[in-house]
């Protein structure tokens, strides 16, 4: 067991490690390869004021999707659950810019605050539709997310198209999860709902362990099965809206990460948890790097490439669902 | 490092480089350009300014030297590091188009920003005459406004010596899918002066997407074709005009072809206005 453990250890710690060096070579590499040891004052600018939000958010915003994957993936023990899919996303995005049209102004916790209550309505509504005879069913359940998501991501378009407002055509950007504009100043709150939904997911990790084994077995457990998963639905939601408040809808991030997690490492929640919320971000920051360097100077969005490395992985996953 | 100590080091530089950005705006004109917006890029040769120009969009294309010059990135999407690595004087963008938060970013940067912003036709004279102002070429922009202010004259005495009423017409912006001019537009105001009735003026939007059918139903009395030099354009136009042939306009070849001088709210809009003047005459 203790040799187990040691295993586990090394490997996240490389992980770690692994992912420390990417972000390092995500915020020197971009349209121009920084030298950060021949610094002149133009590239610290660029470094400091253009690179630097964008890794952190990009950092932010995926190890936010990556943990709120996993607790999805958990609580609704479907391999296929993720913010995306699930129309999570979709949902936070359009009550953000419906907000933003009706000129709804919570001063700077608008964008936030609009983007829980809309992660949380649509993943109850999901919830509502996913049920069956039997409970929650996987099948049903992202079926009805898909469902629920293309419905609200056409009203967002519907919206977008109606609107002459200028934020709002910039929505376009937002839905395809641009961070080519982002700055500081959407960081602390984001960091903060961020750091919320992960120790309320910390605190229930065991809870989460317990459900993945299903209901009647979490029960005989001593956990609550209904409580445990409001609760945990609870802490997703927070990271969801946190990720979407910061730079809009990016997909698959949830999906792959805590696959890959519980593959080459654990499936421990106290593990998968802290390494989802690494492996994500080092991965949009990845995504993001790519999208402004192989097209520079054009930017691609970060969602558009994160989709690219996503779609794939989730057709394998069904594949290889369809074959067992 | 933490979020915090690079919070405090972009701040200072963020002042350090403002103080640079206004020293440049009450000296000599400004050496280097970028140009966030193909209308900007044409404006920024016109009135002389083509070899301070260091980055365009990939979207501008003309003139043709314009095109050898450092791409930035789209107009809808700009790359801020990109822009930052020309070492501009000054970035001008187009109100319409270019997102704000670019604006407000480069500003935030220290850099010093010009923002083009013409109310409508009327107003383009007086944009221009400010925009040369501001940017060291005041004679050449006072120049092209007061040519413009000319044809925008003698659209309307060619107009108004006209009795008959105003015709219906519909201005095409590009066949499939059907796009019209609207109201707002520079097209539409345009058509105005020279006493056309645009019959999408109605329509919501700027841009409105048509149907053959409606075209059909409101049967305008002149059907005007805008970028008409596009090669693929004029096929999808010639299948258009068959889908439209039972209208009397097509049935008389009351149908005018037109550049794409008033797409522009540029220098190029002289142009337009004559092209579309004599489109009235002819036709």
């Amino acid at each position: 067991m203790n040799a187990k453990k040691q295993h586990t250890a090394l490997r996240a710690g490389l992980l770690v490690f692994g992912s420390s060096l990417i972000i390092l070579l995500c915020l020197i590499s971009g349209q121009q390869l920084l030298n950060p040891f021949t610094l002149d004052q133009e590239t610290l600018n660029t470094l400091l004021a253009l690179r630097l939000p964008r890794v952190i958010v990009a950092f932010l915003m995926g190890g936010a999707l990556g943990a709120s994957g996993a607790v999805l993936q958990g609580i609704f023990r479907s391999p296929l659950a993720d913010p995306y899919i699930l129309g999570i996303s979709s949902g936070a995005a359009l009550l953000v810019a419906s907000g933003l049209l009706f000129g709804i102004n919570l001063f700077s916790l608008t964008i936030p605050a609009l983007s829980f209550a809309g992660a949380v309505a649509t993943g109850g509504l999901v919830v509502l539709l996913g049920r069956g005879w039997h409970g929650l069913q996987p099948e049903r359940l992202l079926l009805a997310g898909i469902g629920v998501g293309f419905f609200l991501s056409a009203t967002l378009m519907l919206l977008m198209t109606i609107a002459s407002n200028d934020g709002l055509k910039q929505a376009f950007l937002w839905m395809s999860g641009d961070l080519s504009m982002v700055d500081f100043g959407a960081v602390p709150f984001g960091l903060f709902f961020i750091l919320i939904g992960l120790a309320l997911a910390f605190y229930h990790h065991k809870g989460l362990n317990a459900l993945t084994l299903g209901d009647e077995v979490a029960y005989s457990l001593g956990f609550n099965p209904v409580s445990e998963r409001l609760w945990l639905f609870m802490a997703a939601s927070l990271m969801t809206a946190a990720a979407v408040s910061m730079g809009g809808v990016v997909g698959f991030i949830g999906l792959v990460v805590p696959h890959i997690v519980r593959r080459h490492i654990g499936s421990d929640a106290k593990t998968v948890l802290p390494l989802s919320v690494v492996s994500g971000g080092t991965l949009l920051c990845l995504a993001d790097t790519l999208g402004r360097t192989v097209a520079a100077p054009l930017e691609l969005p970060s969602g558009v490439v994160a989709a690219f490395i996503g779609a794939p992985y989730f057709i394998f996953l069904l594949q290889r669902k369809q074959n067992r | 490092m933490n979020i915090y100590t690079a919070r405090i080091i972009l701040l200072v530089f963020t002042f350090l480089f403002a103080g640079s950005g206004f020293a440049i705006a009450a000296g000599s004109p400004p050496q280097r350009i970028v140009s966030l917006a193909p209308v900007i890029t044409e404006m920024l040769y016109s009135l002389g300014l083509g070899d301070q120009v260091v980055g365009v969009t990939s979207a501008c294309d003309r003139p043709a030297e314009a095109a050898r010059k450092t791409r930035i990135g789209s107009m809808p999407n700009p790359s801020l590091e990109a822009v930052l690595a020309l070492k501009p004087d000054i970035v001008v963008m187009s109100r319409e188009g270019n997102p704000k938060k670019a604006a407000e970013r480069l500003q935030a940067l220290g850099k010093k920003i010009y923002v083009f912003q013409p109310a409508d036709l009327a107003g383009l004279p007086a944009a221009i005459r400010e925009m040369g102002q501001a940017l060291g070429a005041a004679s050449k922009a006072d120049e092209m406004a007061r040519e413009m202010e000319n044809a925008m004259q003698e659209a309307v005495s060619a107009a108004s010596a006209n009795q008959s009423a105003a015709r219906k017409t519909l201005f095409i912006i590009w066949p499939k899918p059907l796009i019209v001019a609207g109201s707002g537009t520079i097209i539409d105001q345009a058509m105005e002066l020279n006493g056309m009735s645009n019959m999408a003026a109605k329509a919501k939007g700027s841009y409105p997407r048509y149907s053959a059918e409606t075209i059909i139903r409101q049967q305008p009395e002149l059907i005007i074709i805008g970028a008409a030099h596009d090669e693929a354009m004029g096929r999808q136009v010639q299948s258009l005009l068959q889908q439209l042939k039972m209208l009397e306009a097509v049935k008389k070849g009351q149908v005018c072809y037109l550049g794409d001088g008033l797409y522009r709210p540029g220098a190029r809009v002289v142009e337009g206005l004559k092209e579309l003047k004599k489109c009235g005459e002819t036709y």
